[in-house]
């Protein structure tokens, strides 16, 4: 069974990556980061019942909690970006580059 | 469910002994909790009292982190049921991280106003990424190391996009938002990885499962190496620096000045801590990985800057090359103790060079846009020359020139590279930073240049402000002793890194 576990969240924490590479919308982006850190929770809570140890429990609820923290600044920023006129596409941001 | 209820209950409780041991750590958060408070009832035009404050708080818990490095003795504690260390290691990164944090406070004032950027918050998240780099240096279990990471990172982000209306300064801020969370996740998949391979998630318990002989563990390997990307992020390694540039020019550069130094000092003490002291029975996994890095760093930090036409570009791809020297004693550190100690000395000296290169930038950045393009400071040196020397003298430190504090770090780092028998690394050291030198001097020799007859002044430079004045002078002055008093900071570092790991017995 537990290997599995490590398998599905290996698939989802990929495809959050690949989501994150080729998506252009921040907020798809954003969504992206989320599967990742999902998937990290998964890897932490399936360690915990594997190995029978609650540590892995309580450090998934704190990832749980930062995400929702990052989320709430992200989305601030991506409101004021907005504001300022820009299209929500991150290959805009290239400001600096030019 | 029934494993929770299961647990035995806990029947230790944290006392005064562990308080003790987090004290400065508890001054700068309540200060930054005390801080929005005080922003509600201190009127718009008294703002600079907030930054005084913010001062008093910060040399509050400088005073408590020297105490502490004489109570906590050469050995050190963990408090708190192991989570966190009390030893010299992290009050020594403490100091140079307050330190930081002190000298931003003292530009911050002027610039924001000229900037029209003098809000209240800016001093509370000042104090809380404080807080965060202070318990990211002094973290021993894989929690606090998180939860430290992510305090800091979540308050620079906002500080990135401090100025509002600002285009550039909200590209930076979601730029690295976004790619701050994409690393935060890679790391903490390695830290799921190698707290699921060892069953543990504090440092020194990880430490005595690593060092079981058995066979390779593959999944912990990858842990390992997940986690050292994250943190190659924070400290701006290539092939990890991507964002560095932009967040460093897009950010308000006082912001910079900050997150551009105590940044990659917490970060690099919990480098330190947790590959030279936890994973050191792994080193010969991870040590290839490191020395790549830190050879990439070197080479592309060194050779973007050259190109560059913006200081705080050139200083950010500098920070990246910088990031790379401190790595190669990282990278020999589980075999000579001489690694950590040039890790250490480099550290601040690069903190109080860095800041120092950054705060010139901050005093003389005026009304509309900040100082940034070369040509914003051609003929400096005519106009205000007692700046111009001070920046000069924090390039020739960042580029290792002797009697400056750069020289001695760069002298420890490839010392211990050819100590640990890896002498090609030492050479890629010294070739690169010989290249280095030009776009150093480039900047430096632009400030005696004359303006033709008749051409406008590039630049309105502002009057430097007693507080401003006083923090360039101070960080001079710090690059100047640590450059010279080099006995007095090895002794210290040495001290330091007696015992990185406590517990770990």
């Amino acid at each position: 069974m537990f290997p599995y576990i490590l398998l599905t969240a290996g698939f989802l924490f990929a495809v959050g990556v690949l989501g994150v590479l080729i998506r252009r919308n921040p907020l798809v982006v954003f969504m992206s980061i989320e599967l990742m850190l999902n998937a990290v929770n998964l890897v932490l809570v399936g360690y915990s019942s594997y190995l029978n140890s609650e540590e892995g429990q309580i450090f998934a609820f704190m990832v749980i909690v930062v995400a929702a923290a990052e989320v709430v600044v992200g989305l601030g920023l991506l409101t004021r970006v907005f504001r300022i006129g820009r299209e929500l596409d991150v290959d805009d941001l290239d400001e600096m580059q030019q | 469910m029934s494993m929770i209820a299961g647990l035995p209950l806990a029947t230790a409780t944290p006392g005064g002994g562990d308080l003790v041991g987090l004290l400065p750590e508890v001054i700068v958060a309540v200060g930054f909790v005390a801080l929005m408070l005080m922003d509600l009832v201190v009127p718009p035009s008294r703002r600079s009292w907030l930054a005084g404050a913010t001062a008093a708080v910060l040399a509050g818990a400088f005073a408590m982190s020297v105490w502490g490095w004489f109570d906590a003795g050469p050995a050190g504690r963990t408090v708190y049921f192991g989570a966190v260390a009390y030893d010299r290691l992290s009050a020594f990164v403490n100091c140079v991280v307050l330190v930081s944090s002190l000298v931003t406070v003292m530009i911050s004032p002027g610039y924001l106003n000229r900037r029209g950027l003098h809000h209240g918050e800016y001093y509370a998240l000042l104090l809380a990424a404080t807080v965060g780099m202070m318990l990211l240096d002094a973290a021993t279990s894989l929690m606090v190391i998180f939860l430290a990471i992510e305090l800091l990172s979540i308050s620079l982000y906002i500080l990135s996009g401090f100025a509002r209306d600002e285009e550039r300064s909200q590209e930076a801020a979601i730029k690295y938002l976004l790619l701050g969370s994409f690393a935060s996740a890679f790391m903490l998949f390695g830290m799921a990885l190698v707290y699921g391979e060892t069953g543990h998630t504090q440092l020194a318990q990880i430490a005595l499962a690593m060092s079981h002989p058995g066979p390779l563990d593959p999944l912990l390997v990858g842990g390992v190496i997940l986690m050292f990307v994250g943190f190659a992020f924070k400290v701006s390694a290539a092939p990890f620096h991507f964002w560095t540039p932009d967040v460093y020019q897009g950010a308000p550069v006082a912001v910079t000045t900050f997150m551009s130094v105590a940044t990659k000092v917490a970060a690099f003490a919990v480098l330190i801590r947790v590959f030279d002291d936890a994973f050191a029975s792994y080193y010969a996994h991870w040590s290839s990985v490191v020395i790549a890095v830190a050879i990439i760093s070197m080479v592309v930090g060194n050779l973007a800057a050259l190109t560059q036409t913006s200081v705080k570009r050139m200083l950010a791809y500098s920070g990246i090359a910088q990031a790379g020297y401190i790595l190669i004693g990282v990278a020999v550190g589980v075999a000579v103790p001489l690694g950590v100690q040039g890790a250490l000395y480099y550290l601040a000296a690069y903190a109080v060079t860095n800041i120092g290169a950054f705060a010139v930038v901050t005093v003389m950045s005026g009304h509309g846009e900040d100082l940034d393009s070369y040509d914003h400071l051609r003929g400096l040196w005519f106009r205000r020359p007692y700046v111009a020397a001070a920046l000069g003298f924090f390039l020739l430190s960042l580029g290792g020139f002797p009697v400056t504090a750069g020289f001695f770090g760069k002298f420890l780092v490839f010392a211990a590279a050819i100590a640990a028998h890896n002498v090609a690394l030492a050479i890629w050291g010294i070739g690169t930073s010989a290249v280095s030198i030009f776009y150093y001097l480039r900047v430096a020799l632009l400030m005696f240049q004359r303006r033709e007859e008749g051409e406008e002044q590039p630049y309105a430079w502002p009057r430097t402000s007693l507080l401003g004045g006083g923090a360039v002078a101070a960080t001079a002055a710090g690059t100047l002793i640590l450059g010279t008093a080099v006995p007095l900071l090895l002794t210290v570092v040495q001290l330091a890194q007696a015992g990185t790991l406590p517990g770990a017995t």
